[in-house]
């Protein structure tokens, strides 16, 4: 169903070809984009091993990629990604937008290392826990216990596991690491914006675990607190790459990872730490996107600064930079820039990859609408 | 001139700015070069630049969004990180620009950075100097240099 790609890749940019390289950006954030952050499902297959040539020295190569078809203990979690500052300087930026100054001195030559561009495939994603609505209530039938509770959409249906202190095996399996914890099994219908609340009785009861161990972020073990894992009972009536996928280990899912963070007032909140989608037997980390809230949204007009490229403030964002997944170009100035400067224009990062993404608006009614056409790799 | 095959972006930015100027900043361009623009900054509140219309001239080169744009005083001012040649020092105009700055960015830059003067990143040795060891007679001058030469007249 390749839909989107064709109109905008025969545009003619305007963004200049400058004769002369520019000096090169370095890394310090600037506040900037702090459009809607937006969660979007998509991401390349799993690519031949490390194509790059340069991978990330800071970074775990594998959190960019779905991670191979045997779960990995990935690595990878949001909360590194302000440290990810590049390693050459460690002078850290002034957070003062216009404070920051140069030492007025000779500017290094630019550097342009090879950029790879891709276009992103998408991936369907049957059953979505909005993650900022997982919480936990208290059992009004059993004082010191809470349930968890959140909403979700589901285009088929299926059913929801919570799974307390939940480590990852193999094929996304999740398992409980106490033995006197039972998970709990919910089954569900489609529709959208289902509000889910686990049985009463089944809830947890803080006080009876060491504060460390709720608070504990899944580390390599990949032990969480929390885990909800919500699994399409079908592929969906239409279908599309089902065949595949009659093991059991093939049913699509979503899971949720999260840790209890404890505040002021003693109460335990729910912290998302991380999403991972077991679609046709690949697991994907999902991961934000800056900037895509702003890209979607239909009828662009050309003239709204949240939508525009950043460069040529006239065609639509759709290409995002890696690792640090500002999308903020069109693909016409990404293909420009990548010969001018090896920075995010955002935030000044190297640029390791390109991924280009187009968001299909002409789904159906059904909510189905966030894309399910593939982009051929180019 | 330049002004056939002028990229879009400039276009925008110009109407943009035109039509949602920055407070305390204008910036029109040149009726003969697109690509010039008089500026005007207003001296920011609470610095001693209050009250000074400070003039400047902004030319985008050819490189521009890639290259930063040059930006230079014309009136003259008392400040730490600009010279007599009303040359800015100002990381954003060399090694940390990026093409996702624009105009107005850098004209609020520039108005920051007369909020903020930072003598220890000097361009001009003998202010930067008088900053450091006397700071409230560094500033004294500074505001009878607004006087003097930024009074709008």
């Amino acid at each position: 169903m390749g839909n989107a790609g064709s109109s905008h890749a025969h545009r003619r940019r305007h963004a200049p070809h400058g004769g002369h390289p520019p000096p090169p950006v370095p890394h310090p954030p600037q506040p900037e984009m702090t459009g809607n952050r937006y969660v979007f499902a998509a991401a390349t297959p799993y690519p031949p091993p490390y194509p790059n040539p340069n991978p990330p020295q800071y970074y775990p190569y594998s959190a960019y990629y779905p991670a191979p078809p045997v779960p990995l203990p990935a690595p990878f979690d949001h909360h590194h990604r302000g440290a990810a500052v590049p390693h050459m300087d460690p002078s850290l930026p002034h957070p003062n937008w216009g404070g920051p100054r140069y030492p007025c001195g000779p500017v290094p030559p630019p550097q342009t290392a090879f950029v790879e561009h891709q276009k992103a495939v998408t991936i369907r994603n049957d059953v979505n826990l909005k993650k900022e609505t997982l919480r936990v209530e208290p059992d009004e039938d059993n004082p010191g216990y809470y349930l968890v509770a959140f909403t979700f959409d589901a285009t088929v249906a299926g059913c929801i596991t919570v799974i307390f202190f939940a480590k990852e095996g193999a094929d996304c399996n999740l398992t409980s690491t106490k033995e006197d914890l039972g998970t709990v099994t919910v089954s569900f219908e489609k529709g959208l914006g289902q509000k889910f609340r686990q049985p009463a009785g089944t809830g947890i009861n803080f006080s009876m675990f060491e504060e460390s161990e709720l608070l504990k972020m899944g580390d390599v073990g990949e032990v969480y607190p929390l885990a909800v894992k919500a699994e399409a009972s079908s592929i969906g009536d239409n279908g599309s790459g089902s065949e595949k996928a009659t093991q059991g280990a093939g049913i699509n899912s979503q899971i949720t990872q999260a840790i209890f963070e404890k505040k002021d007032e003693g109460e335990y909140h729910v912290r998302v730490v991380k999403q991972i989608l077991w679609v046709n037997n690949m697991r994907y980390e999902l991961q934000e996107i800056y900037g895509i809230g702003n890209s979607v949204d239909s009828d662009f007009d050309g003239n709204d600064p949240g939508k525009e490229c950043v460069i040529c403030l006239s065609e639509p964002r759709d290409t995002t930079v890696l690792p640090c997944r500002h999308m903020c170009m069109c693909s016409g100035c990404a293909k420009v820039l990548r010969f001018q400067t090896n920075r995010c224009p955002i935030c000044r990062q190297p640029v390791e990859r390109l991924l280009e993404i187009k968001v299909n608006n002409t789904g159906d009614e059904n909510g189905n609408g966030n894309g399910s056409s593939v982009e051929n790799e180019s | 001139m330049a002004n056939s095959n002028l990229p879009r972006r400039i276009i925008k930015e110009t109407q943009r700015l035109l039509s949602e100027p920055a407070p305390g900043i204008s910036a029109s361009p040149s009726e003969d070069n697109m690509r010039y623009f008089n500026v005007m900054i207003l001296g920011p509140t609470q610095s001693p630049y209050e009250g000074g219309v400070f003039k400047l001239e902004l030319f985008l080169p050819e490189e521009y969004p890639m290259a930063a744009p040059k930006v230079r005083f014309l009136t003259k001012i008392y400040h730490p990180n600009i010279d007599k040649l009303g040359r800015i020092c100002l990381d954003i105009l060399k090694d940390k620009w990026s093409p996702a700055l624009q105009i107005r960015t850098v004209l609020l830059s520039i108005q920051a950075l007369l909020s903020a003067p930072n003598p220890d990143d000097p361009l001009s040795d003998n202010i930067a100097k008088h900053w450091k060891t006397n700071e409230a007679e560094a500033v004294e001058t500074a505001k009878e240099w607004t006087r003097l030469y930024a009074s709008g007249a």
